[in-house]
């Protein structure tokens, strides 16, 4: 068995990814730790696992792999308790608050040789996956140039940490710019090289954080991309938000919406988008529990949690600069 | 009273606004065209004569319908402002922003009116979005995405295609959403852009716009798309709601075309075409009954904002449009 502990419950996907380990065999699920005591209770209360009131509790509990999703802030305090007791991390996205954190992240478990796994879902979703293929298979000639989206409704409705600060490090840039970044670097394994970004804090302007995005991103083989991270959805969207992302090449152009898999439904109440079809969540944490098993090494690494945690932290330098910065 | 129209140019745009012309109830009386015989084919189609020049073009007269290459804009609405005509002038008002400044310039002092064809503020989906924000529905408009995806026509002229001559996708195509950007969001204080072109020269940009009051833009321009398609979109999300506009083509229902593509999309379903609209606008304008939808101090500003984009890309650095917020 596989004994796996969930380090952190504040993120919202903490849920979640218990269902998903529940759904694998060869996973013992030895518990949740939560030093806040409301995200504690609420835990205890959504669950029957054990929840221990300190990582140091479940890391003595005994755990192979962990899935962080603490607040962005608190990744590294306990990344390196877990590498210390050579347990594998996967972490939730983006790594750190800062690029000395997300690299210390990655140095030190590089140090204590356990694996390190950034959380990018967007890897496991099949149509993205078809335009890594339709890029390898040059069906659209040569890539000129990207058009990201990837913007969803404010998530303090989940907790409001998200637009903190100190524990998010920011807001919808660092929220929303990494998946796109890595869905391009892995598409295309070339490396952002530049940076020029807009914010601004109309849309709820109560958060003290960047609540609308405009990033633009260079990369080392001349094809530039624009990302989109607004939270621009209001509180009566059909869904959370979205993902989309458009490539133009020499010969041709292709759109993929990664929530196409969807019905529209209305009540009287909401509106609401349904989906079916794969689980890209599951297929993530399916990988990570396989790679620490030793059945495949890991696709999505911290290295890349770090270069797409870079681009956000440089948005913001390019923000102060009014031009763009290198990354 | 009828106004007597004289339109410079008989190439396709002249076509497009003759008909509107036709539904004004304004008669075209004079076609000039560099080329005669182009000339008299469109005149002997709309019952008008062929100038022999400009001068005798503007004596017989009450506006100018300038439907030339870009390049040459400027110098017709000089001399129509010269004249004492009244002048309409299809967009882009001049091929750069100081020759856009001193066409209105030159209008306003000699007290003739100018009217640009910004068309897409008579397209009725982006006239109801406006509206819609106009009247507080979405609150204050924070992102704005507009689109404007098609390819570059097999038929096209050599001057459109000629960088130098038209401004090329960016003061012919993008200027559009440039224009309406600033028309929702408010005056563009700074720019970012991109350009690829791809092998068959059809040029694609990205630009970022950032606008007075805070509100930022993302404006895509394209021909580089498959030969047959035309698409645009309208996003925009303010503190209070949103507006969504996705079309892959917004005036026919399905399609599919493998040749014999028109230039000029067939008009909406739901009623006349746009580019009608814009000339029984302008009509009422030069009748004194209807305020122009259109400053000219606003088409003067989209050349500027292209400009920019243009320095932009070329320089690899944000462009500051006048004095930066």
């Amino acid at each position: 068995m596989t004994r796996v502990g969930i380090f952190g419950v504040a993120h919202i996907h903490a849920d979640g990814y218990l269902a998903n380990l529940e759904a694998i065999d060869g996973v013992e699920i030895v518990g949740a730790s939560e030093t806040d005591a409301a995200l504690h209770t609420g835990w205890s209360d959504r669950h029957n696992e054990p929840v221990f009131a300190t990582h140091e509790a479940l890391v003595a509990a005994g755990v192979d792999a962990a899935i962080v999703c603490t607040t962005t802030n608190e990744h590294l305090g306990v990344v390196e308790q877990l590498a210390a007791a050579g347990v594998h991390v996967l972490c939730e996205k983006p790594l750190a608050t800062t690029i000395e954190d997300s690299q210390a992240i990655v140095d030190v478990c590089a140090a204590s040789d356990v694996l390190l796994m950034t959380a990018f879902p967007m890897r496991f979703n099949p149509s993205l996956a078809a335009g890594r293929t339709w890029i390898d298979e040059d069906r659209i000639g040569e890539i000129l140039a990207f058009a990201g989206t990837n913007q969803g409704r404010i998530p303090t409705h989940y907790a409001e940490w998200f637009a903190d600060p100190i524990a998010a490090g920011g807001g919808a840039v660092m929220d929303h710019v990494v998946h796109l970044v890595d869905i391009m670097r892995w598409w295309m394994e070339s490396e952002p090289v530049e940076v020029y970004a807009l914010t601004n804090r109309i849309l709820h302007p109560d958060v003290a954080v960047e609540t609308g995005g405009m990033v633009t991103v260079g990369f080392s083989n001349g094809v530039f991309a624009t990302i989109d991270c607004s939270w621009s959805r209001p509180d009566g969207y059909p869904t959370w938000g979205g993902l989309t992302i458009e490539a133009v090449g020499t010969g041709g152009v292709f759109t993929i919406d990664a929530f196409a898999e969807r019905l529209d439904v209305w009540s009287h109440g909401d509106a609401m988008w349904t989906d079916w079809g794969s689980d890209a969540n599951q297929a993530m944490i399916d990988h990570f529990i396989g790679a620490v098993k030793g059945e495949h090494p890991l696709d999505v690494t911290g290295v890349d949690g770090l270069r797409a945690t870079e681009v956000a932290l440089a948005a913001y330098r390019s923000v102060a600069a009014g031009q763009p910065v290198e990354v | 009273m009828t106004l007597r129209i004289g339109i410079i140019g008989a190439g396709n745009m002249a076509t497009v606004h003759a008909d509107g012309w036709e539904a004004a109830g304004d008669p075209v009386v004079a076609v000039l065209d560099a080329d005669a015989e182009r000339a008299g084919e469109l005149a002997a189609t709309i019952g008008a004569l062929v100038a022999d020049d400009l001068g005798s073009l503007l004596r017989s007269v009450d506006a100018i319908d300038i439907c030339t290459p870009t390049d040459t804009h400027l110098d017709y609405v000089l001399a129509g402002a010269e004249a004492g005509v009244a002048v309409v002038c299809e967009k882009p008002l001049a091929r750069t922003g100081d020759g856009a400044r001193s066409a209105v310039a030159a209008c306003r002092e000699a007290g003739v009116p100018l009217l640009v064809g910004h068309v897409v503020r008579f397209f009725p989906e982006y006239v109801e979005a406006r509206a819609r924000v106009a009247a507080g529905d979405i609150g204050d408009v924070a992102v704005v995405r507009l689109d404007r995806s098609t390819y570059l026509p097999a038929g096209a002229s050599a001057w459109f295609k000629d960088p130098a001559r038209s401004g090329g996708v960016i003061h012919d195509l993008m200027i559009h959403d440039v224009d309406y950007a600033a028309w929702v969001a408010g005056t563009v204080t700074r720019v970012y852009a991109r350009l690829a072109g791809s092998i068959d020269g059809g040029d694609h940009v990205l630009a970022t716009q950032k606008h007075e009051g805070g509100a930022i833009s993302h404006v895509q321009a394209s021909w580089a798309f498959p030969v047959g398609s035309f698409r645009t979109s309208i996003e925009i999300a303010g503190s209070e709601g949103l507006i969504l506009r996705h079309a892959a083509d917004p005036f026919r229902s399905l399609v599919a075309v493998s040749s014999d593509v028109p230039d000029i999309p067939a008009p909406p379903t739901s009623g006349e075409s746009p580019y009608v609209t814009q000339i029984r606008h302008f009509s009422q304008v030069l009748r004194g009954r209807a305020t122009s939808r259109i400053a000219p101090e606003d088409a003067a500003a989209a050349v500027e904002v292209c400009d920019a984009i243009a320095t932009s890309i070329m320089t690899e650095r944000a462009v500051a449009i006048g004095e930066e917020t």
